[in-house]
């Protein structure tokens, strides 16, 4: 067969037996829902049980890659872990950049798939199509740092790359992530707890077998071309190779979307100290990319003096600045630098992380948290000491990190006296750095996103919060998300980054040549709803319908204080009407549910036939 | 005076995209362990990049140590690439190199290094940062 991008291989492991296979990728599906996204989720809705406990060994665990992926078609080094959330219950998918994906790809597999539970802790070694469950005594209870160098000395192989949790993972903490390259985190909903409870310590790979196309001598040219117009070259992408994300900061700021002190203000009288140009001047050491980036948006920064001198780390990013800065009312990089880099070792999820710890010193400033409950701590907002000890504590179960670590929303259920409604989160999920009550459209994107609060699925801000449209209208929101929805369905099918604003004829281009599959806007947009309807049948088997897709009561209750935003909150008419619109477009019903019809028009009649109950 | 490459080290950001398009070029799959250049990346500390490739150095031990004379010169360029067919893949170049600018191939079939795609070096074109230069 004509290479077409994929190595044709999927690796099965089961923990509990020990027993390791290979087997011929399904290429079926894999045309039908492309890579990443679209066929981890059409494997897992095939072989999850439904209303099985995502911490069980039932739960099935799986890493993929896309056909472009270890390509030179640029942005495509992502790899995605596929599970149901530990954290919410969902269907969830977390992507990760760095150099992790392409290895695997290159040791020769699409996908990996882990079933069951190690009797100890275990890691897995993917090499050139060789794959060993290993003894992971020697990192286990070590950092992701530390755990990436010993496993290259036990390897042998000083190019291996890992994906590792931290000890935040190994606790099975909720909102604990899978880490690779250092920095670079498949951080949201829980995956690391997904890998501990299979005493999964790690998958590392190290591969030499490449990727090999179907048109190299159409592919190379093209992508060449496309490198300089449409990647270094496209103005959209000027702000990313000069700054990167944190850009973002001052641009919140200035629309008062920007968390402040656990979303009870969106403009923050510290941004000047988390800025991008504080970045730039006080820690920048260089620009730093993920494999096949010719934007490297990452900055590797160090902290030079201080209290925190020596800290380092790749970025911090744009959600790092707002959730675990002026959401915990840090007004210094310096700080978060801290922050971040205890968050990448412990494998902590810093959106979630930083969520929890706002959450923490608001409820310790309102007297509902003593010093006694906060590990002895003067938890106030901005006091660096206390803030830079949090994702320690939180890893290691401490005191009240043993209630943050299962995320917010349980914390705040367990802690009482209300302390769960001061909680921002969709499903569990705590809240990305936009406010939607400075931008209604991500209000809507928070509620429909299929693992819960989220901006990498929908992203309206771009257009009302950051653009001319009206941040608090209604109109064309609901289409908006819809258009996004289905387009990074898509993208996170390939897997491209989130930065590289690539357009459905572009993708349709790469995707050709690629894979020597004809290809077009239409189709790749037909394929986009296939795979956001097949998320939303499968959160609808888990029992997720308009009852789950709702924002917390504060949202529209409790308006913002200052800037643009001031008096600001998210009208629930506003909200509900918006929803409504929203489940017309897909054609689900006024429940929210995925229909027969839909579903079929879709490509899913054999989804459709499996899900009863369905209008 | 070396006839190769030049990089200019501050600006590399470790993207490993002169590595990709070495392989799709040389070998006709994306491969970057078969890449002629290879980029090191050194973190968390010193947190720097190393660039090795072939610097087409003026002296080229690595020609006199071949013992099957498989490093044969380019007379359009007036530098020396592995002859393939010829190379045994002893891995005399590569002791003999001062600047890691050759190595056996993950096959272990052939000496590898940077034969400046016949005067069109592939880096050169597709390096996002300007970090690889050939020529005045
Ligand atoms: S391989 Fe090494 S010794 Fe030979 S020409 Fe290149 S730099 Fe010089
Ligand atoms: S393409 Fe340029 S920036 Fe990227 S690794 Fe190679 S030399 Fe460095």
């Amino acid at each position: 067969m004509a290479p077409d991008g994929y190595t044709g291989k999927v690796l099965r492991v089961d923990l509990s037996s020990e027993k390791i296979s290979t087997e011929p990728l399904n290429k079926e599906w894999a045309r039908q829902f492309i890579g990443g996204k679209g066929l981890g989720a059409r494997y897992l809705f095939e072989e999850l049980k439904p209303g099985i406990d995502p911490m069980s060994p039932e739960n099935v665990l799986s890493i993929w890659t896309g056909p472009l992926v270890g390509t030179l078609v640029p942005l495509t080094s992502r790899y995605v872990v596929v599970t149901k959330s530990p954290l919410t219950g969902t269907f969830l998918d977390s992507y990760a950049g760095g150099f992790f994906g392409p290895e695997m790809k290159y040791a020769g597999f699409d996908g990996v798939i882990i079933k069951g539970k190690a009797s100890k802790p275990v890691y897995l070694w993917l090499n050139d199509g060789k794959v060993e469950i290993r003894d992971a005594r020697n990192v286990w209870g070590k950092d992701t740092y530390r755990t990436e160098e010993v496993i290259r000395k036990e390897t042998g192989e000083k190019m291996a790359r890992v994906a590792s949790i931290g000890v935040a993972g190994e606790n099975l903490s909720l909102i604990s992530s899978v880490t690779n390259d250092l920095t670079r985190n498949a951080g949201r909903g829980g995956t690391g707890a997904a890998f501990g409870s299979k005493n999964l310590k790690a998958v590392a790979a190290r591969g030499t077998l490449g990727v090999e196309v179907n048109d190299m001598d159409s592919l190379l040219p093209m992508v060449k071309e496309m490198i300089k117009t449409d990647v270094v070259g496209n103005p959209d992408h000027a702000g990313m190779i000069t700054d990167g994300t944190p850009v973002l900061v001052e641009m919140s700021n200035d629309a008062g979307i920007l968390p402040t002190r656990n979303w009870h203000d969106g403009v923050f009288d510290g941004h000047e100290g988390i800025n991008s140009e504080s970045i730039k001047t006080r820690v920048l050491v260089r620009k730093r990319a993920c494999f096949d980036c010719a934007l490297a948006c990452g900055s590797w920064s160090k902290v030079k003096a201080g209290a925190f001198s020596g800290a380092a780390t790749e970025g911090p990013e744009y959600e790092t600045l707002g959730l675990c800065g002026s959401n915990c009312g840090i007004k210094n990089v310096e700080a978060v630098i801290r922050f971040v880099e205890d968050c990448d070792r412990h494998g902590l999820d810093s959106i979630s992380a930083g969520n929890a710890v706002a959450l923490a010193m608001d409820l310790y400033e309102k007297g509902i948290l003593s010093k006694g409950d906060v590990n002895g701590l003067d938890l106030r907002f901005g006091n660096e000491e206390a803030y830079a000890k949090m994702p320690g504590i939180i890893a290691e179960r401490k005191g009240i990190g043993d209630l943050l670590a299962e995320g917010a929303l349980r914390a705040g259920r367990k802690i009482g006296h209300g302390a769960d409604g001061m909680v921002m989160h969709v499903k569990g999920l705590e809240y990305p750095a936009y406010d939607p009550r400075g931008t209604i459209g991500m209000a809507l994107a928070y509620a429909t996103s299929d693992r819960g609060a989220c901006h990498l699925r929908a992203w309206p801000v771009a257009t009302d919060a950051y653009g001319s449209a009206d941040p608090w209208s209604t109109e064309g929101k609901a289409a908006t998300c819809v258009e996004d929805q289905t387009r990074t369905s898509v993208k996170w099918s390939f897997i491209f980054c989130d930065f590289y604003g690539v357009n459905f004829p572009n993708m349709a281009k790469y995707y050709s040549a690629a894979t020597g599959y004809p290809s077009s806007e239409e189709e790749l947009r037909k394929t986009g709803r296939r795979i956001w309807n097949l998320t939303r049948a499968f959160n609808f088997r888990e029992g997720f319908a308009r009852k789950d897709d709702t924002l917390p009561e504060r949202m529209m209750n409790e308006p913002l204080r200052s800037g643009k935003t001031a008096g600001k909150a998210v009208p629930k008419e506003s909200f509900e009407k918006m929803l409504s619109e929203y489940y017309a477009l897909w054609g689900w019903d006024e429940q929210g549910r995925p229909t027969k019809a839909a579903l079929t028009d879709a490509g899913l009649g054999d989804i459709a036939s499996k899900l009863p109950g369905l209008g | 005076m070396s006839k190769g490459l030049k990089a200019d080290l501050g600006k590399c950001t470790g993207c490993q995209m002169c590595m990709l398009v070495c392989s799709g070029s040389h070998v006709g799959k994306f491969n970057p362990s078969e890449a002629r250049i290879n980029v090191e990346d050194v973190f968390p500390e010193p947190g720097e990049f190393k660039i090795n490739h072939c610097v087409h150095c003026d002296e080229h031990p690595c020609v006199e140590a071949c013992p099957v004379e498989a490093i044969k010169l380019n007379d359009k360029l007036g530098t020396y690439f592995v002859d393939r067919e010829t190379c045994t893949a002893c891995g005399a170049c590569v002791d003999a190199c001062p600047y890691n600018g050759c190595w056996i191939d993950p096959s272990g079939s052939y000496s590898i290094k940077c034969d400046l795609c016949d005067g069109d070096p592939q880096c050169v074109a597709v390096c996002p940062k300007g970090v690889l230069k050939w020529g005045d």
